[in-house]
Formats: C-alpha cells, structure tokens, sequence
C-alpha cells in the first residue's frame, strides 16, 4: 500500500487515489502527421526510476496533481498542484 | 469504554464552490469569520461548514433549510465566481459517540484518529471500510459525525455495529 | 533438489556446486542419471560472437533459441539474461493456457500457441506436466452472458473448441463453485474450452533450457546487457557486463524490460510496465478441477498439480519495476475468490509475489521487425505470456532466421501503432490475463 501525501489533504493511502500516469503528455497541434498522432495516443514514457505522474485523490478531495515516484522503490519524492510544479512546468 | 451509534435526523447540505474573492463573503453570509482550512470544519449560524477541497465546501445543517443556506450563499456569491448547489439528498449522517468511539470507527477507517493529529474540527473525505465518506470531529467524548450515500448508509452501520460488538458495546 | 512448483523460486546458485542447476565444464556426467539430473544446462563464458544473440532469458528468449536451433539449425546462439533462469515472469505467472481470443489473429496466434503445447513435452523430452483440464470463464451479468455466447461464436468460427455451460453443466463440472443467486454476482454460466489448462512453469523453464543447451546454444546467466553496437542503422553486437558479443541478429525478448532495452538500442516500443501480483494458498487436496476466471468479480484461480490454489487478478495500476505491488490489491483479489468459493474461506495464504508486466495499447503483442536492421523484438504479451510460450519462441525464431515476419505475427507488428489496425483483446481477452 503506497502512502501518497496529497497536496492538499497531506499523506493518505493508496486505495484513495486512481492513477493518472505519465504526467508529459502533451496534445500535438491537428495539423501533425500521423506518426505524432500515434505518439500522442500509443507511447508514455515507462522510466525505471523517477517518474513525473498524474494522480487524483478520487476519494477525497477529487482533485488531480503531480506526483514524482520511483518506479524502481516506489518511493515519492514530491508532489505538487497542477501548474505549480516549482521547476516551471506540469 | 463504551460507545453509541445513532442516526442524525435529514440534513440540510449545500456544496459549494468559490473562487479567492468571494470566501469573505460566503463566510459572512454563513455566519464564519473565515472558511474553514484543509481537513477542517468551521461552526456558523446554526450549521457547520465542512472543508472538501480546495474550493469545495459543504455546510450542513440540521435545523435549517437548504433553500435558506443555498438563498444566502447565492446572495454573497457573485455570478461567475462560485455555485451553491442544495445536495440534501446525497448523503445521510449518523453520529458516533463516547469514549470507545474511537476505538469503533478505528475498526473501519484508515485515518489516524489519535487526539495528537485528529480532534475538534477535525473533517476529513475517505474510506470506511469501502465506501466514500467524510469524517469530522464535532467534541472531544469524543464524537464523530459521519456523512454517507445512502446506498451504503446500510453497508456502513453493519460495519460500525459489528466495531460496537467487538468491543462489546452496542 | 527442491525447487517451489509456483511462484518465483529461489535463487539458483550461478555457478558450479552441489546446488547448482549449470555446470562449468562441457561435461555434464548426470544427464542421463534420471528425470532430475544435478544439470539441465552448462553455465558456459560469453564467446565473442554469435549469429544470433537473445535478450532475455525468460520462458520467450529461451523458446526462442530453442526453436532457431530446432526448426532453424541455428545452433549459435546465445541467450543473454541479466539474471538466473527461472528468476522473472517465468516463475512469477499462474501458468494458465487457453486460446479462446476474440479476434481473428489472436485467435489464429495463440491457437498455434495451443497446438504446439499438446506436443510440447514430446519435442523438449520433458515431463512439463501439461493439463488440459478445461478452463471456464464465468459470466455474472446478462451483458456478459450475450458477450460469453459471442466469443464461442467466434472461437468455434476460427476452428477453436469453445461451449457454453449452464448452471446444471457447472454444477457437474466444478461441484465447490458458489452457484447460489444469493450473492452480489450470481454466475449465470460459463464460456468453456475443455483444451485450455495449465502446466508446470518452472519444469518448462528447466525442458526449454535442457533441450536449448543440448542443441549446442549458449544460456548465459549474469549477464545484463547495457547497450547495442550498430553500424549506422545496423545491430553488430551486444554490450554487456561480461564484455562486448558480437552478433549477426539480435533478439530482445525483455518483457517489462523491453522499453529500457529498445531505448537502449535507439527505437520506442508503447510498452507500460507494471507489477501483476498473485499468490499461493497452502497445499490442499485436489478440489478444483479446472481453471476458472471471472471478470465481474475479477479473479482466476485454479489448483497447482502439487495442490496449492494459485490466484491472480487485476494488475496495480502504477508503472513500475519494482516486482511488488500493494496490499489492497491481493485483499481484494482474496475477496474475489470468496465470492466463488465460500468453500476456502479457511484455507491459509502461503505466499505472495508480483512480476512486470508489459502491456501494449491494445492487449495484444508485438512480434517482429524493428527500426534497427537486424534487430527483432517481441514483446507486449502483458499478463498472459506463459500461454504463448511455445508459439511467441517459433514465430520470433522464424522471423530472426528470414528476416520476415510469418503469417501468424505479421499483423502483431510495431507500426501498427501508427497505421492504426490495432488487434484491440482489452474487453475480448476477458480478465486480465
């Protein structure tokens, strides 16, 4: 059982929050080929180490954020609101 | 160490969501000197407002009527910076009392009940046992009161009860 | 020598000594002592080429040599594993064989799977203890009683045994199964193939490895590879942290692994990794006769020949590499097969384990070319890769030794993730497996 520290509510278990997964997608522009399409919708980074994903308290306070886990010790090192990433993205 | 279970009589629930300009002035309207902070609740004017999320809240009352909260809220709210929403029938309340109170909901719940860390004013959104629920803390017997959907309101007490029956009490 | 019959072993000693599965010298005096012999395999040092170099010495990588040599008269060859054998995914699965896919190349996929497993001892000479003991997915819900008839349909069109139970039929069938209407999911029937079943994972392991090291390829344990030599967009060789190895073709078949293995080597597979958990009652008499699956109340179990009840269900929803997974999710999972078998409420769990998993968009593999010149991938098998053990290993060999993809994994490429013709098994290949 991950122990995840929501932003706002502080540390609660896992069985409280879904998954959201890789936090850098980013929708391509509708003019882009379809090898960019099949990115966008086929390919998520799958690090061994830190990993900056998307998680919701859904049974919470249902909001989603950031998260920053190592998907070698499942360890989480930060989390953080939507858009207030304090390295200036996500 | 014993403890009881009862049922609260309908609640008056009114959700509602605000941006930063308009908190002073649905907590005035509310009868607050602010809204309450996270895993927080705040006492008004005869009713109590629960801290959901960032700018989420949810006022109970027992002895208002919603039409009446969601009235004044929607007076203070300017349109475009928030909505009041009457939620009455979402969910069903039972209150949770007496020195083995915390023992019983420990049982069931995952959140750490000690008085270090949980107390008067207390309020959390979570799990019993598998069911969605928000938690808070209303004296220090202690006393919980528990808000519910009403689909589980069964699923719920069974579990409470059988917390009771474990520490031999009713 | 004991060796657990489920769940991931202990480690094996790598080199020689009295616990030691390989041996060091080319002679291995006990081969042909008996069924057991102290030495399935040698334990032979890298040489400095290959024709063909594997990655991975899962129960795919070892297919895979096996059948290059076997059907191919490459013999070599080397598999590469960063580990032992029998320490990932091939000790870590509920070894559940079936091949009554929806769609119709998965069907014809792992119906190949199938019929290469009904030969599969006679061919490796080894007792794999493959039981065609039928397996049975339960249908709760009426949607999935019209969805359960669909998929007989389909499997009965593509040439696969498939027949529906009703209550009556599974009351004979599996007599412990909870049939009662009085439970949240009441089961209302099954979908059946009686030539599904399962076999013994670690025994396959130990035939794939014997007959593989018989036909002259090089199993090397202890040996991760780092990265990829290439020659413009050509694969030369392999580095790894017993030196370079040069080699003609090149092979990686790294499950979980994959996606740090091709970003290695220069090319992307859609690959998620994430544990699977499942775990293992104590030994109990025979009770169960089949393997049953359940997607409503999400759950496969079935009983080891040895008589543990071996149990899966649904993976964590977390990417990982970490081969554990959370408490909740094995909670749940126990809960499920209450629900089936009020019966085992007693029984005592024994132990838990998880494996990665790689799951591809579509739930279905990828099997075949890459970017790279001369180099192949097979991957994307998700939570159901011990099934297509045998067919997954002679399809890659067949494609490494032509260079083309076959038939049966030509629509299992990589590029279909930009062409678009997904082979989409998500609902269709039921619970997750």
């Amino acid at each position: 059982m991950l122990l995840i520290r929501c932003p706002w509510c502080g540390e609660r278990e896992e069985r409280e929050f879904h998954y959201g997964g890789d936090a850098a997608v980013k929708t391509p522009p509708v003019e882009a080929d379809d090898r960019t399409w099949a990115h966008f919708l086929y390919w998520r980074h799958n690090p061994a180490g830190p990993f900056t994903e998307r998680w919701v308290h859904n049974l919470g306070c249902r909001r989603w954020f950031i998260a920053v886990r190592d998907t070698t010790t499942h360890q989480i090192s930060a989390t953080w609101p939507f858009g207030a990433n304090p390295e200036g993205s996500g | 160490m014993t403890a009881e279970l009862n049922p609260l009589p309908r609640l008056a629930q009114v959700s509602f969501r605000i941006t930063g300009q308009s908190a002073a002035a649905a907590a005035a309207a509310l009868g607050l000197g602010a809204l309450p902070g996270a895993n927080r609740f705040e006492r008004g004017d005869r009713l109590a407002v629960l801290w959901i999320g960032p700018d989420e809240l949810l006022a109970v009352s027992s002895v208002r009527d919603a039409a009446g909260i969601e009235a004044a809220l929607r007076g203070a709210i300017p349109p475009g910076e928030g909505v009041a929403v009457d939620v009455s029938a979402n969910r069903v309340g039972f209150e949770l009392t007496g020195a083995g109170a915390r023992e019983v909901l420990t049982t069931c719940c995952a959140i750490d009940l000690h008085p270090r860390v949980f107390g008067p004013g207390s309020c959390v959104s979570t799990l019993v046992a598998r069911a969605p629920a928000i938690i808070f803390q209303t004296d220090e017997r202690p006393a919980y009161r528990l808000l519910v959907r009403p689909s589980f309101a069964p699923y719920v007490t069974q579990w409470l009860v059988d917390g009771l029956a474990g520490a031999g009490q009713r | 020598m004991a060796i657990a019959p489920t769940g991931p072993g202990r480690p094996v000693a790598l080199t020689s000594g009295s616990l030691s599965l390989a041996s060091d010298g080319p002679v291995h005096p006990n081969e042909h002592a008996g069924h057991n012999p102290d030495f399935l395999w040698r334990n032979p040092e890298p040489r400095a080429a290959y024709d063909v170099v594997i990655v991975g010495g899962g129960l795919h990588g070892l297919s895979t040599a096996y059948h290059l040599a076997a059907r191919h008269g490459i013999t070599n060859v080397a598999v590469v594993e960063r580990a032992w054998l029998g320490n990932g995914n091939a000790v870590r699965n509920t070894t559940v064989i079936r091949s009554n896919y929806l769609r119709d190349e998965s069907a014809a996929l792992y119906e190949h799977c199938l019929t290469l497993w009904e030969t599969f001892a006679e061919a490796l000479d080894y007792d794999i203890l493959f039981s065609q003991r039928g397996i049975l997915q339960l249908e709760h819900h009426r949607s999935e009683v019209r969805d359960g008839h669909r998929r007989i349909a389909s499997n009965l069109l593509n040439g696969i045994d498939a027949e529906w139970l009703d209550l009556d039929d599974l009351a004979r069938f599996c007599p412990i199964l909870n049939l009662s209407p009085d439970v949240r999911y009441p089961v209302r029937g099954a979908a059946l193939q009686r030539r599904g079943g399962i076999a013994r994972h670690d025994a396959v392991v130990f035939a794939l490895a014997r007959a593989a090291n018989r036909l002259g390829v090089d199993l090397i344990q202890n040996c991760e590879v780092t990265g990829f030599e290439k020659v413009g967009d050509r694969v030369t060789g392999v580095i790894t942290t017993r030196g370079r190895i040069g080699a003609g073709r090149v092979g990686i078949v790294g499950a979980g692994r994959t996606p740090l293995l091709a970003a290695m080597a220069g090319f992307e597979v859609p690959i998620q990794s994430s544990p699977l958990q499942a775990l293992v009652s104590e030994i109990v008499e025979p009770v169960l006769p089949c393997v049953i699956m359940s997607s409503a109340v999400h759950v496969y179990i079935s009983q080891a020949h040895k008589g543990e009840l071996v149990m899966g269900a649904g993976r964590d929803p977390y990417t990982s590499y970490a081969q554990r997974g959370s408490f909740h999710v094995l909670e749940d999972q126990m809960a499920a097969v209450l629900e089936l078998f009020p019966i085992f409420s007693r029984i005592h769990l024994l132990r838990t384990w998880a494996g990665i998993v790689d799951v591809s968009p579509d739930a279905s593999p990828i099997i075949g070319t890459t970017p790279i010149r001369e180099l192949f991938v097979n991957c994307g098998w998700g939570t159901g890769g011990f099934k297509a053990t045998p067919g997954a290993g002679w399809l890659l060999a067949h494609t490494i030794a032509t260079g083309t993809p076959h038939a049966l994994n030509a629509p299992f490429s990589l590029e279909r993730f930009e062409t678009g013709a997904l082979i989409d098994e998500h609902g269709a290949a039921a619970v997750a497996h």
